[in-house]
């Protein structure tokens, strides 16, 4: 009964929608006038035509139609260019369909209505295949409507009328039109005998209203299912049989769609389905079960909003615990219930030699100093002042900088398929260092990244938030065009990026289709879209434009127009000493007394070089700025751009409030408040659990880039509320984040696990303690550098890569560099396609796509490089003249080796297994050799 | 050289010296020291016909008419027509004749044109597939296409794929070996795990006198047993205190690992004890380190020790098969590769290791029946043709075709998918089964396409 109320809800609603559009003209290109589905078509003399003209009556047509419809198609006008000009169109809305056809060679094109492009690098497909695209929604433009037609990646396009319709109703469909008479009484009984059973017993069990599981959006128990078809559309093709995907499918024809799919239907059932398709698909099962597949698969918006990461933050009270004296922190009691409760006491506390190796590593990625571990352990410097002080150095944002890095999937290169350099991208990775050294609040820091050029501020921090910027612009770059440079990809890169960066949600799974696991939409995707799409990114240089464009200036506003004037004409008067130079040239082809020309010619070059001496320098940011159009972005069906549907609002995601964009900006001011609003329960429940996963290597949620249903649920729900709630509360801080989770008990435990430990908890979910963790790839090869006193760590700047004007990477000839250098690696050149020697061997971060978290591989290959690399090898050497400089002694030298190497004193056996070593080894090797073995141990990698 | 040391047992005892006798393991540790290699071969889905693949892959473009797919009508067509051509399959163009004729090979038959004389005589044990088709006329996509399954973004190789499913037989050598002279098109992202773990990453062999980085000691072979003796013993007193650590284990046997590769690996590379016959077949000289004939008398060395995978390149991204300019370059190209190739085959076969080694050779794209340039041809990806040769395929036929002029594929197309799931249906995998979870999603080298082409089964 509910059901019924609910139906007949629904078919009221479709039938009180707008009225139905109207037929307005039709335009039989190159052809007569003709009278197609029941409208009268004008000739094609009655619009203005531009291109060429073309028929051929011959070619047989796929699918087969009518023969009318079928004249219309066949002549056409063509060529790279066609423009179709109808006029004196009264204002309004109107809807386009074209007709495209092919006459022999697949050949693909771009479609526009009024100059927007509808239709991208359609693919024509093989002879006789035709098709009619559209309908495209527009409005007549000063009485005017054009439809154009441009060549694409190959070829030109066959144009073979147009059909236009006023009004933003509903219109007609073709193959409705087509077998619009009532089926005969024969037809029926055809149906019911032969058709509706072979339906119900080997079809509806995934395909109709009552599955249990409607498979591929497809129902087959209604007229309406089967003409509307599922998400690869329409099931049947009424008349044509080869054309009908039922028909494809219960014929086995690919393994991908073959149906029913363990078993083929007997041929004469098959021949029972072709029939009934060539005489229309007679049909009279009028209960609309597609409204019955929507209600079942439309989202509830209210249970989706219950997932755990969506709920509100909650403000949870630290629960209660038996051992009252063991928490520092708050935190602690969260942990220490839970391991109370599992039988479970936290392990001893970790020694100080162990500790201040655990945090100064953890905090800055590299070693402390013998000194520092004297102080300490002394207790001359207490835990809290060792925290704040490492806090504090220049090393703490070089190392969680880069962990932002790697979830942003940074490169200083553009990932096309030459891989052009951007020398301005440093800027941003050392604006990230930066925003982390001075503790940047993280909404600011999002708000910096997604809408700094909104921002204003005054000069340096104007030209800072432009650089920030430079997350959206870094997405990555494809292919080797310009003319169809397939800018949907990289705003894909952005919006994945976004998703997971910010909110923990894989929002481009919903680019085709609506998420199959979160409550995301494919028109929450495409709201975002166009967003992006109404920003401007910077243009790096592709193979066939090698030169940049569209960077920011960083130039103070009221200088601007003073630095592009000059940029001008210092670029006026290089084309002519150029052209000056050319003529020169030229002319001494032919000009018998060479020698005074010849002079001439070095003068004009001279003059040449010494002008690009004095090229005006304009400093640029690799950031964006707003699009010329700020407008809304329509679906892809499927996530074809060239299949555009309806437009889609820009706003925020629907499961977190769907608020929309009402400025005249792009929206991404609004999406990056949107994302920071306190009402938004992932930005800090996300970042918390990043920070939390860069302290105990891995998360309170083990997945941090997808808190969605696919993801992995937190091990502590409260504790992430807890920490989540007091983030916001201390003004986003990430340092005071730092300070609350390495003051806690829990981050001072020994890593030493018992048995019993190992046996209730083996995954050490509980933290009972602390975590062993690898060092990361810029981990060891820093620490490397730095026992063997080699580590420069002056600011690094920009990479040394060519000048501009020098530029011709292709794919043939891709830029690729590994620039050698001693400083900090987070500041080594990372290219997007060409992965760095050293950090592809230790798990370094993928500079392609986002990196949550890093992968601890142990490989054969990084063992060799620990056996035989020239690293390993040099900064041995090093370290053992450091290690012999130290002390007079064998045994102190020994110590002195290991607390440098790791962080604590020799016990007297290894001493003595070190001297025994030692006299082994011939005389110039002594130390080298010891050196080696040291940089080798498990312990000089994993810290405990 | 120290006596003491000259045996392992010895080294055992000095080493035992060294750390004065803490060197009894308990069970859990001996037990962890023991635990499976990540790289452990593992059960196929199905029985394998395959156990192993050498895949050649030809950069630039091969043209399929010139090689491959006969077209008489192309022949007779020759400047009279025009059809589709430029550099990306983008104009129509005045159609241009294969520059080779064909002839028949083997005892079946299948033409081969008189670019490859040496591989024509190997068709009888050739399934030729004519009608292959990628999505891309780029290099650089359609080479990650046919490496990863995906012309846009870098996913695992195929060989990281097939490490991934199968493991490898010898633990003392990588599951995956490339080799290649020079940087291919979208370069090492195309022989990369991507988000597969790294044991599945392609180690790359560059053909010459070391060919794989960090193999050769650096310290004399003594030397370096004395470290890792000390670093073996001092690792284990390390663990026997963090006795629940399998990470650690798994580093400490990485070591003897890496060890042992030093000299088995070098071993791989040393063609010394290969008999004169055996040079000659592959078109080799004695004590020659580079080469095509190198690469494939190396891969055999590989297969025979093993490894899952070896990749074979041939060419760069800067010098290729790519001949917008002048087809007749082809031939160039080809005289490197087919003699090599069809040494590689016959000695397979001679070894009986052909019954249980799949042979797969592509490229990313075919070429256009119409002229680019003068006298060239430029990129085609709706067409192009491959051949598989080996265990579990159909040997001395042809599959599919294109249209009369290769301008389309006319019948049976393969798409690279299906290439794809073809090949790990040989590996004994479903292609649909074989997935990694990775940012919330289930990924397969096929992503959601693919159909194995039975028709070339036996």
């Amino acid at each position: 009964m509910v059901h019924l109320i609910f139906l007949s809800l629904l078919v009221f609603a479709v039938s009180a929608s707008a009225a139905d559009a109207t037929f307005f003209r039709g335009v039989n290109l190159n052809g007569p006038a003709l009278t197609i589905d029941g409208n009268a078509w004008s000739a094609g003399t009655e619009a203005k035509v531009e291109g060429k003209t073309f028929e051929n009556q011959k070619v047989p047509l796929k699918p087969a139609t009518d023969e009318a419809r079928a004249q219309m198609i066949r002549s056409s006008a063509w060529g790279d260019k066609v423009d179709i000009e109808f006029s004196a169109v009264p204002d309004g809305p109107y809807q386009i369909a074209v007709y495209v056809w092919e006459d022999n060679n697949n050949e693909r094109f771009n479609v526009l209505v009024n100059g927007k492009t509808v239709v991208e690098d359609f693919d024509s497909g093989t002879a006789g295949y035709w098709k009619r695209l559209g309908l495209f929604p527009t409005r007549a433009d000063r009485g005017k409507i054009v439809v154009s037609a441009r060549a694409g990646s190959h070829g030109a396009a066959n144009l073979s009328g147009v059909e236009i319709w006023s009004g933003e109703g509903a219109i007609p469909s073709l193959a409705t039109a087509q077998f619009a008479g009532e089926p005969t009484s024969e037809q029926l009984e055809f149906f019911e005998k032969r058709i509706r059973p072979v339906l119900a017993d080997n079809c509806y069990e995934c395909h109709s209203a009552g599955a249990k599981k409607i498979k591929g959006g497809l129902v087959l128990d209604s007229r309406a299912g089967v003409r509307k078809g599922g998400d690869t559309g329409p099931a049947i093709a009424p008349g044509d049989t080869d054309a009908s995907l039922l028909i494809q499918a219960v014929r086995h024809k690919s393994e991908d769609t073959a149906m029913p799919p363990k078993m083929k239907l007997p041929p004469e059932v098959i021949a029972d389905l072709e029939k009934w398709v060539k005489m229309g698909a007679p049909d009279p099962r009028s209960t609309d079960t597609v409204a019955v597949v929507q209600a079942k698969s439309a989202i509830d918006w209210t249970k989706a909003s219950e997932w755990w990461s969506l709920k509100p933050l909650s403000q949870p009270a630290p629960p209660p615990v038996q051992n009252t004296g063991w928490p520092t922190s708050e935190l602690d009691r969260f942990l220490l219930a839970r391991m109370e409760a599992a039988g479970l006491p936290p392990a001893a506390d970790a020694d100080a030699n162990v500790l201040i190796r655990r945090v100064t590593f953890d905090l800055t990625g590299l070693p402390p100093t013998h000194e520092e571990v004297d102080a300490f352990v002394d207790k001359r410097e207490s835990y809290a002042q060792l925290v704040d002080r490492l806090l504090a150095s220049p090393a703490y944002g070089e190392r969680w900088g880069r962990l932002w890095l790697d979830v942003v999937r940074y490169a200083d290169t553009a990932g096309d398929n030459s891989d052009f350099p951007i020398p301005q991208m440093h800027r941003y990775r050392d604006w990230v260092i930066g925003a982390f050294n001075r503790d940047l609040p993280y909404d600011q820091f999002v708000r910096e990244q997604l809408a700094g050029d909104l921002l204003g501020g005054e000069g340096d921090e104007r030209f800072q938030r432009i650089i920030a910027t430079g997350y959206i612009a870094n997405a990555r770059r494809f292919g080797s065009r310009v003319s169809d440079y397939p800018q949907h990809l990289t705003i894909e890169d952005t919006i994945d990026n976004v998703g997971r960066a910010f909110l923990g949600l894989t929002i481009n799974c919903a680019r085709c289709h609506d998420h199959k696991f979160d409550p995301i939409t494919a028109q929450d995707y495409y709201a975002l879209y166009g967003i992006f799409k109404s920003t401007r990114y910077p243009w790096p240089g592709i193979e066939l434009e090698q030169r940049q464009r569209d960077l920011i200036p960083l130039v103070a506003t009221e200088k601007l127009a003073a630095a592009e004037t000059g940029k001008k004409a210092h670029e006026g008067e290089q084309r002519r000493l150029i052209k000056a130079l050319d003529k020169l040239k030229e002319g001494l082809k032919s000009v018998a007394e060479k020698q005074p020309q010849e002079d001439k010619l070095k003068a004009a070059e001279q003059a040449l070089a010494d002008h690009e001496k004095t090229r005006p320098k304009i400093d640029t940011a690799y950031g964006v700025s707003e699009g010329a159009k700020r407008e809304d972005a329509a679906l892809q069906t499927k996530g074809d751009p060239a299949k555009p549907g309806e437009r889609v609002k820009r706003r925020f995601l629907t499961v977190l409030g769907g608020a929309e964009v009402n400025s005249q900006e792009s929206g991404r001011r609004e999406l990056a408040n949107w994302i920071t609003a306190k009402e938004n329960p992932l930005a800090a429940r996300v970042i918390v659990n990043r920070i939390w996963q860069g302290h105990f290597g891995t998360g309170l949620v083990p997945t941090p880039n997808d808190f969605g249903k696919q993801g992995r649920k937190p091990s502590h729900p409260e504790l992430l509320d807890w920490l989540a709630s007091r983030f916001i509360e201390d003004g986003w801080s990430i340092k005071k984040l730092h300070r609350h989770i390495l003051l806690s008990h829990v981050y001072r435990i020994s890593g030493i696990r018992t048995d019993d430990a190992l046996l209730k908890d083996p995954a050490n979910e509980l933290l009972s303690a602390f975590p062993r963790k690898r060092l990361d790839a810029e981990s060891i090869r820093d620490t490397l550098l730095t026992l063997g006193n080699s580590l420069d760590r002056s600011p690094a700047g920009p990479h040394p890569f060519p000048p501009e004007n020098k530029w011709k990477f292709t794919q043939h000839n891709p830029f690729k560099e590994v620039y050698e250098s001693n400083r900090r690696s987070v500041y080594l050149m990372t290219q997007r396609i060409q992965r760095h020697p050293f950090l592809s061997i230790f798990d370094g971060a993928d500079p392609s796509t986002s990196t949550p978290s890093r992968l601890t591989s142990t490989t054969p290959l990084q063992a060799l490089y620990l056996l035989n690399s020239p690293l390993v090898h040099e900064q041995s050497q090093r370290f053992a003249t450091r290690i012999t400089a130290s002390a007079s002694d064998d045994r102190t030298r020994i110590s002195n080796a290991y607390m440098l190497a790791l962080s604590r004193p020799a016990k007297s056996e290894e001493t003595d297994a070190a001297v025994r070593f030692l006299a082994e080894v011939p005389d110039a090797e002594r130390w080298n050799a010891l050196a080696r073995v040291i940089f080798r141990l498990n312990e000089f990698i994993y810290l405990d | 050289m120290h006596s003491s040391l000259k045996n392992p047992v010895n080294r055992r005892e000095t080493i035992r010296s060294l750390v004065g006798g803490s060197m009894l393991m308990p069970g859990l540790l001996a037990q962890l020291l023991a635990e499976e290699d990540p790289l452990a071969a593992k059960p196929t889905h199905f029985p394998a016909k395959a156990k192993r693949v050498i895949f050649i892959f030809s950069n630039g473009g091969v043209s399929h008419m010139d090689t491959f797919d006969p077209k008489p009508e192309l022949f007779k067509a020759d400047g009279k027509m025009t059809g589709i051509g430029g550099g990306l399959s983008n104009q129509q163009r005045v159609l241009l004749k294969p520059g080779w004729e064909f002839r028949p090979g083997g005892k079946c038959g299948t033409p081969v044109s008189d670019l490859f004389p040496y591989l024509r005589e190997r068709m009888d044990d050739v399934c030729v597939i004519r009608s292959m088709k990628g999505d891309d006329n780029e290099h650089y996509n359609a080479t990650l296409g046919i490496h990863c399954g995906s012309f846009f973004f870098s996913r695992p190789s195929i060989g990281s794929w097939v490490s991934f499913g199968l493991g490898t037989v010898n633990a003392n050598l990588p599951s995956f070996v490339v080799l290649s002279a020079g940087s291919p098109y979208a370069g090492t992202q195309i022989f990369n795990n991507d988000f597969l773990p790294a044991y599945h990453q392609g180690v790359r062999v560059i053909p010459g006198k070391e060919p794989v980085a960090n193999l050769s000691r650096r310290s004399s072979g003594h030397l370096q047993e004395l470290e890792l003796g000390l670093a073996d013993a001092l690792n284990k007193q390390h663990l026997a205190m963090r006795s629940g650590d399998s990470n650690l284990a798994a580093r400490i046997r990485s070591f003897e690992t890496a060890f042992h590769m030093q000299t088995e690996a070098s071993d791989v590379f040393s063609l010394d004890k290969e008999s004169d016959a055996t040079h000659s077949l592959y078109g080799m000289k004695r004590g020659q380190t580079d080469g095509f004939g190198w690469q494939c008398l190396v891969a055999r060395r590989l297969i025979e020790r093993g490894v899952r995978f070896v990749e074979l390149v041939d060419g760069t991204s800067s010098k290729n098969w790519d001949q917008h300019g002048d087809m007749a370059e082809h031939a160039l190209h080809a005289k490197n590769l087919d003699q090599p190739v069809a040494g590689l085959l016959a000695d397979l076969k001679q070894r009986g290791l052909l019954d249980d080694t799949l042979v797969v050779w592509t490229t990313e794209f075919g070429r256009t029946p119409g002229v680019d340039g003068t006298k060239g041809r430029g990129h085609h990806s709706a067409c192009f043709s491959s051949w598989l040769a080996g265990a579990g395929v159909k040997g001395g036929i042809t599959y599919g075709a294109t249209d009369e002029l290769g301008a389309t594929v006319a019948e049976n197309k393969v798409h690279v998918h299906d290439f794809h799931a073809t090949i790990l249906h040989l590996l004994g995998m479903d292609h649909t089964r074989l997935t990694y979870r990775h940012g919330g999603r289930d990924y397969r080298l096929t992503d959601v396409h693919g159909a194995v082409v039975k028709g070339i089964l036996t």
